[in-house]
């Protein structure tokens, strides 16, 4: 096997600023404000009111749909209140405020009477389980997949730059993370697993290897951004192709991050819900650290814990620094998909002087999903969309490469995403 | 606290810039400009300057009537002025690479919108015009000056340009190993010719220079090895069939074949940007030139083929569009998921 897939950059990666803190405890906060959407689909609905005296694990939001989650609180103490906030994406979300006691009560899911792949999808779907990542999609629905699945490919390979803490995890939780892949594994009724890690993480890779059962295989692939695409790695690493507009299980592979195996695991034995996560705060500006961080706590106290003084913060970025969101201020909190927050020095991030496209193909060369990004931006300027149809726009990953590659600097996957969105409207009318 | 930028993703970019590209370019023309001042004196660097000043100062003139922001700084007119000048005999009077620099900015490069809109080559196009207009300066050819007496000989055709060139009228004038193939001669001294020790233009003789520039190049992945290898492995191969194992070799040395497939043809703008399309492209260029050499009016087809596969390209990228990862034909797409998830399976 190859284990390439076409196309892909080599951001410098920076990793090395947290690869070796050890994952530790962010020290209590006085308030949280949990964010009731911290998943693709349909918001929580809220289940306490103010005033309420909860518990860690006492469930706050409820699942509203099929691709929904739940919401736990991460912190025992009293709902305050309800809080209309932006969160990391800069989109107005309902948060729930509770007070922090700080006495840290424990309320824990019933122990499961025994183990199938039911009551593991159950138990998924009950602790609020969504895909860590960062895409933050619900795991009881990539469980209940129609088709017949062959391999589930834990996904290590964390080829965003900076970020370190599922290199930590599986390095420090290593056997937490191939029990949650097990019981994913029996969920699914799958014979083999892959996990699957970038080639920099060698270490991690061998204490894996160590570890693993015969039925799981550590596979170490080659270091190149997006290989944790889930397309990408799932050429990667079966040599199959997802077909354009199809899902993974299409191709009987289901993908889930090594984070979310290690709260199946944590589900499933400890009967924990899903309230926090280990996260990397990283760049220049804060002293890098690796951190089990409660959901709820705003950037601002992260700030505050990590911060050097007489350095001065240019740009704050919740996720990697090729698709993550640059914040306005320091006021979001952090949820289940929150894996990294960057501070920034001036030094560390390009400003883009947009210059005339010359044409010269590096986008395309190195879009790995071989697209045409110079012609896709040129339509979705013009309003083009019968163009940008034509060259596939909706296949688009957003990775970033096209822009990161380009020697005039132009924005294209920013021109990209706003045709994605023209070709949506159209297919509407 | 201080005010965050506030940008969208990626927050990092490569440290590729339109500037480095074509000052990459400008340090793989260096060995053939030093090699066209060893065989063809001071003259030819001033020219070269000429054209190189007169291609700037075109696109400058240009931005400064339009009243548009100033884009010299990207460095491509110095490459297009390099090349043009690269691309003319050393017997042409001063004049002809200012009206050609300026022409190849002013009307070819920015009046259709300037870096990367331009539809053909502005150093070709260029070339081309001044062949039309100037016809019996571009095809006048003289031997390279005497490398034994270099020191003394390296101002001859700043004396001849003086002089109203009336000397190398009379005593030096050499037709380029091409035309002395075209006119029936066999014997040509195949080593002098890849030295580039031989009449042809300031920068298109010397082959080693040129390859090491083009080699250059596509080490620093400023340019795609496909079309300089298939343009002159296209011309090696129709050589081949229309003049025999004797012509490949002369037709390989002479002429501007290695400038051409390496420094013309690879122009962004002006080739295509699908892995089909540039070899479409580079195989036209190749078949052009050998059709032009051995059936045309003209010894020498490179510029015209290149100019005729550039106006193609517009075609060739519109009929090619290549198919995104994971791509599914239309009649399979529509059958249920089971389907799509089998064939991609069959295609692994």
């Amino acid at each position: 096997m190859g284990l390439k897939f076409r196309g892909g950059v080599h951001p410098s990666d920076n990793k090395n600023l947290s690869k070796n803190c050890q994952l530790e405890e962010f020290p209590p906060v006085d308030k949280v404000y949990i964010p009731l959407s911290q998943h693709i689909g349909a918001p929580a609905k809220e289940c306490v009111n103010v005033g309420d005296k909860i518990s860690c694990g006492t469930l706050i939001g409820q699942a509203s749909g099929f691709v929904s989650a739940n919401v736990f609180s991460s912190v025992s103490g009293t709902v305050v209140g309800f809080k209309m906030m932006h969160n990391a994406s800069s989109q107005m979300v309902n948060h729930v405020v509770i007070e922090n006691d700080k006495e840290y009560r424990k309320e824990f899911l019933p122990r499961l009477a025994e183990i199938t792949p039911e009551t593991i999808k159950q138990r998924v779907f009950d602790a609020g389980i969504v895909g860590m990542g960062g895409a933050t999609f619900p795991t009881h629905v990539k469980l209940s997949p129609k088709d017949k699945i062959d391999y589930l490919i834990i996904n290590g390979a964390e080829c965003e730059p900076y970020i370190t803490c599922d290199y930590r995890l599986c390095l420090e939780k290593g056997e937490e993370v191939i029990k949650g892949t097990e019981y994913l594994m029996i969920a699914l009724g799958v014979e083999k697993a892959f996990i699957a890690l970038e080639k920099n993480k060698a270490d991690a890779v061998e204490h894996l290897k160590t570890i693993t059962k015969p039925n799981i295989e550590i596979v170490s692939l080659p270091v190149r951004y997006p290989q944790g695409s889930e397309k990408q790695l799932i050429y990667a690493v079966t040599r199959r192709k997802v077909p354009c507009g199809a899902l993974p299980a299409n191709v009987g592979v289901v993908v889930d991050n090594v984070h979310t195996a290690y709260a199946v695991w944590d589900a499933v034995d400890n009967c924990n819900p899903l309230y926090k996560r280990a996260m990397t705060v990283s760049g220049k500006a804060c002293n890098p650290k690796n951190l089990w961080v409660d959901n709820g706590v705003t950037y601002s106290a992260i700030y505050d814990y990590c911060k050097i003084e007489h350095v001065e913060l240019s740009k704050v970025i919740s996720g990697g620094p090729m698709m993550g969101f640059s914040q306005q201020n320091l006021e979001p909190a952090t949820g289940k998909g929150t894996s990294s927050l960057l501070f920034l020095t001036k030094d560390e991030f390009s400003i883009c002087n947009p210059s005339p496209c010359i044409n010269c193909g590096r986008c395309a060369k190195h879009c790995p999903m071989n697209l045409m990004p110079m012609f896709l931006d040129k339509a979705s300027l013009t309003d083009d969309v019968a163009t940008l149809k034509k060259y596939g726009v909706m296949n688009c990953l957003e990775c970033g490469c096209c822009s990161y590659i380009c020697p005039a600097k132009r924005p294209l996957v920013q021109s990209i995403k706003r045709g994605k969105s023209l070709v949506r409207k159209e297919e509407k009318k | 606290m201080n005010k965050l930028m506030v940008s969208v993703s990626p927050h990092v970019t490569s440290n590729s810039s339109t500037r480095k590209i074509m000052l990459d370019v400008c340090i793989a023309l260096v060995p053939a400009l030093i090699a066209g001042i060893i065989f063809y004196g001071f003259y030819a660097l001033f020219l070269v300057l000429l054209s190189v000043g007169a291609s700037v100062l075109g696109e400058f003139l240009y931005n400064l009537i339009r009243k548009k922001p100033q884009t010299v700084g990207d460095c491509s007119a110095i490459v297009t002025g390099l090349l043009l000048g690269l691309n003319l005999p050393v017997t042409v009077p001063f004049y002809l690479p200012i009206v050609g620099g300026i022409f190849a900015t002013m009307i070819v490069k920015m009046l259709f919108g300037g870096i990367g809109k331009n539809f053909a080559n502005p150093a070709i196009t260029a070339r081309i015009f001044l062949l039309l207009a100037w016809t019996s300066f571009m095809t006048k050819f003289v031997a390279p000056i005497d490398i034994n007496n270099w020191g003394n000989e390296c101002l001859k055709f700043f004396n001849c340009a003086l002089n109203g060139g009336g000397e190398w009228i009379n005593g030096i004038a050499s037709a380029t190993p091409l035309s002395a193939y075209k006119a029936g001669t066999t014997d040509l001294n195949l080593l002098n010719m890849f030295l580039g020790n031989i009449g042809g233009s300031i920068g298109e003789t010397c082959i080693p220079a040129l390859l090491f520039g083009g080699i250059y190049l596509v080490v620093k992945k400023v340019i795609d090895w496909k079309i300089p290898t298939i343009f002159i492995g296209t011309t090696v191969i129709f050589s081949l069939i229309f003049g025999g194992v004797s012509s490949v070799l002369p037709q390989l040395l002479g002429g501007g074949l290695f400038i051409g497939a390496f420094f013309m043809a690879t122009d962004y703008s002006t080739s295509p940007n699908t892995k089909l399309g540039v070899c479409i492209f580079a195989f036209g260029c190749g078949f052009l030139t050998t059709l032009i050499r051995f059936f045309g009016g003209y010894p020498e087809g490179v510029s015209f083929a290149i100019l005729l596969m550039n106006i193609l390209t517009p075609l060739l990228d519109k009929w090619i569009v290549p198919k995104p990862f994971g791509y599914v034909r239309k009649k399979r797409e529509k059958k249920n998921s089971k389907v799509v998830a089998d064939t991609a399976k069959e295609g692994k």
